[in-house]
């Protein structure tokens, strides 16, 4: 068992509360021990980081701090959002001794264990898919994903900017296909699996972040994916929920549904229903869980 | 003496280089995949062998080129779908590898012939920001004004822009809406607002948080993965906001839409989600999607704001808002101040690695295409 510090993020505890409940029940079938962090707040998904950076740089140093007063070297993600930001936050703090001195002054006014620079940000995508978690992986997958045709969808910040995510090639990812074929699924292939959902203008540009948002849905339509599998929650609620907005807009049916990564997972390895909650989903998992079981 | 004749006269080694190159006449609308196969030194470019094939093979090859030293900005092509300075690839990784790239024009501009596109929507959007310094006087003091080193540094890497185009050929927000400003404008209205000499700030400012500005920004990121210079203009479009939101420019839905992050982050800890409708659209268009609210409430994806619910220790997190606000590091400054940092994980970037960093030397198989298995397109 490998105990990670577990940063769950906004949208785990509150609108894709399956994707927490998917994760906290697979985690032990992978190897990994999960030691919730309790005394976190939002990452500020890129907004704060824009709006007040200098906040944000000390909200993610915080999160950080708790991270590495676990104990653990590791602290783990489940949203390509939380992962690039808490990233993007650990490298500057890392190397850049001045600030770090600044910023652990500032939390120790408020209360918070300064950070030493001693934690690893890494998203479950990235435990999984090679070395120790890879091997755990298989093993726990026994029920299998056979006849399913899978369309991975990795998003942006997951992959860019490399240079701060940098676990496999932005333009040619593995990660995804890999945990896919290790279900016993079979993953399929189309362009816009490396771009953008549209979800952080969804509400401020709808008209552009449809434009984006329909690519992946209808190319993973045309390959004949019976479901698209994302390891970012920001994915799964315009990828699923926005779905019905695309439909609308375009008088078209895609009723494509999508899984999170856990869930995929999960689905293979057994979980139980309570835990995978389907029902959450707007685009309904019944045929994809139909054609699995006939 | 000319590259050909070099080679003619067996001064280099040389390798064999394959690629498939786009053609394309916009005269006729034809589109053609056309094989090369070619004989070049082993140092050559991806523009090397251009050059060659223009030489010695097909004349009619269409293609940009001046500097050959990544400065003018001129030979921005997609190689693998990804766009990319041709003078600035080597051709030896990816014939060491088996390797066959496709070469095809970017993206986001209309092709004009071949690989050469029509740059006139991109000056027009750059000329948009206004690119050049407003000094807010006429006559030119007696006494030389100092910049310092410092002040400058805030713009240091908007200033590295070549303006070749890389940022916008894979640029979701353009692909989706062509009238979006863009990356490479909106690093040059950067380059203009943080410039200590300009005094229009405010006005700038404004202008850029019109619709097609900073705010339609979908943080896709592909234009720092592509920019050849380390410009990072989704970080200089952060920057725009930050120094907005300070100005206190924020009518923008964009604007207001970061705002109630860093309210749900001082009041509750975790993002009010519920109510960020409203807070960004405003309440009548919140009104209007009650029927799409409605599906989503049913299905828990609308959770309700009361209780909220409040992270522990979230006094901590408004203490550190109160704090940081008085320490003069808004705008943004709160981003430069990483620029140090960042710029080590650059020089380090190459040796430190390993492999799947996603070089363009990997180049493998064009996005989308079935991935090969191992990090960075190992076999």
């Amino acid at each position: 068992m490998k105990k990670v510090a577990y940063y769950k993020g906004c949208l785990a505890a509150l609108s894709a509360k399956e994707l927490d409940s998917a994760t906290q029940a697979l985690a032990p079938r992978v190897g990994l021990e999960l030691e919730e962090l309790e005394s976190v707040t939002c990452c500020g998904a890129g907004d704060i980081h824009e709006a007040e950076p200098d906040y944000y740089l000390h909200l993610n140093a915080r999160i950080l701090a708790y991270g590495e007063a676990t104990g653990s070297d590791t602290l783990m993600t489940v949203c390509n959002v939380c992962t690039l930001n808490l990233r993007q936050a650990n490298f500057t703090l890392q190397k850049d001794d001045d600030l770090r001195e600044r910023v652990n002054r500032n939390l120790e006014a408020v209360g918070v264990p300064p950070y030493s620079g001693g934690i690893e940000v890494k998203h479950l995508l990235w435990m999984i898919a090679e070395g120790e978690g890879y091997e755990a992986l298989k093993q726990a997958a026994h029920k299998g994903l056979k006849g399913l045709k899978i369309a991975p969808f990795y998003g942006c910040q997951i992959l860019r900017p490399s240079k701060l995510l940098g676990f496999e090639d932005p333009d040619r990812p593995w990660s995804l296909e890999a945990i896919i074929e290790a279900c016993g699924g079979e993953p399929v292939d189309y362009p816009a699996k490396i771009k953008c959902c549209g979800f952080p203008i969804i509400q401020a540009r709808e008209e552009t972040a449809l434009g984006e948002l329909i690519q992946p849905i209808e190319q993973a339509m045309e390959a004949g994916a019976d479901a698209m599998v994302t390891p970012c929650p920001l994915c799964h609620l315009s990828l699923d929920a926005w779905q019905q907005k695309l439909e609308a807009s375009t008088g078209r049916s895609f009723q494509m549904p999508i899984l999170h990564l856990s869930q995929l997972i999960g689905v293979a390895a057994g979980l139980e229903d309570s835990e995978l909650k389907f029902k959450r989903h707007v685009v309904p998992m019944t045929p994809v869980l139909e054609k699995l079981e006939a | 003496m000319s590259l050909t004749e070099s080679i003619v006269r067996s001064e280099y080694a040389t390798m064999t280089v394959a690629l498939k190159i786009w053609r394309f006449d916009a005269s006729t609308g034809e589109r053609e995949l056309k094989d090369y196969e070619l004989e070049a030194p082993e140092w050559a470019c991806l523009l090397d062998v251009l050059d060659l094939i223009k030489d010695k093979v097909d004349g009619s090859l269409a293609y940009r080129k001046s500097c050959r030293m990544m400065i003018c900005g001129s030979c921005g092509m997609r190689m693998d779908g990804a766009a990319v300075l041709a003078c600035k690839e080597r051709m030896k990784p990816i014939v060491d590898r088996g390797h066959v790239p496709v070469i095809s024009a970017m993206g986001n501009l209309p092709i004009v012939r071949d690989l050469v596109v029509d740059m006139g929507p991109f000056w027009n959007k750059i000329k948009a920001v206004k690119p050049w310094l407003d000094p807010g006087y006429d006559e030119v003091a007696e006494k030389e004004r100092i910049v310092s080193q410092q002040a400058m540094n805030v713009i240091h890497k908007e200033a590295l822009c070549i303006m070749c185009g890389c940022c916008v050929s894979e640029c979701n927000s353009m692909e989706s809406d062509p009238d979006f400003l863009g990356p490479a404008a909106l690093a040059k209205g950067f380059r203009m607002v943080g410039d200590p000499r300009d005094q229009a700030e405010v006005e700038r400012l404004n202008d850029l948080n019109e619709e097609h500005g900073i705010w339609d920004c979908t943080r896709c990121y592909f234009c720092n993965e592509r920019c050849p210079k380390g410009v990072d203009p989704r970080d200089a479009i952060a920057k725009l906001g930050a120094e907005s939101v300070k100005q206190g420019i924020d009518h923008d839905m964009g604007a207001k839409h970061a705002k109630w992050f860093v309210t749900s982050a001082k009041t509750t800890g975790w993002l009010r989600e519920t109510e960020l409708v409203p807070k960004t659209q405003g309440v009548v268009s919140a009104i209007k999607q009650t029927k799409f609210a409605l599906k989503l409430f049913r299905h828990g994806k609308v959770p309700l704001p009361f209780p909220p619910h409040v992270a522990e220790g979230v006094e901590e997190s408004r203490a550190l808002y109160d704090l940081v606000r008085t320490q003069d590091r808004r705008g943004a400054l709160g981003i430069v101040q990483g620029e140090r940092a960042l710029a080590k994980i650059d020089q380090e970037h190459p040796e430190g690695s390993g492999s799947g960093w996603g070089s363009r030397a990997q180049a493998d198989i064009t996005p989308g295409e079935r991935p090969t298995r191992g990090k960075g397109g190992e076999a």
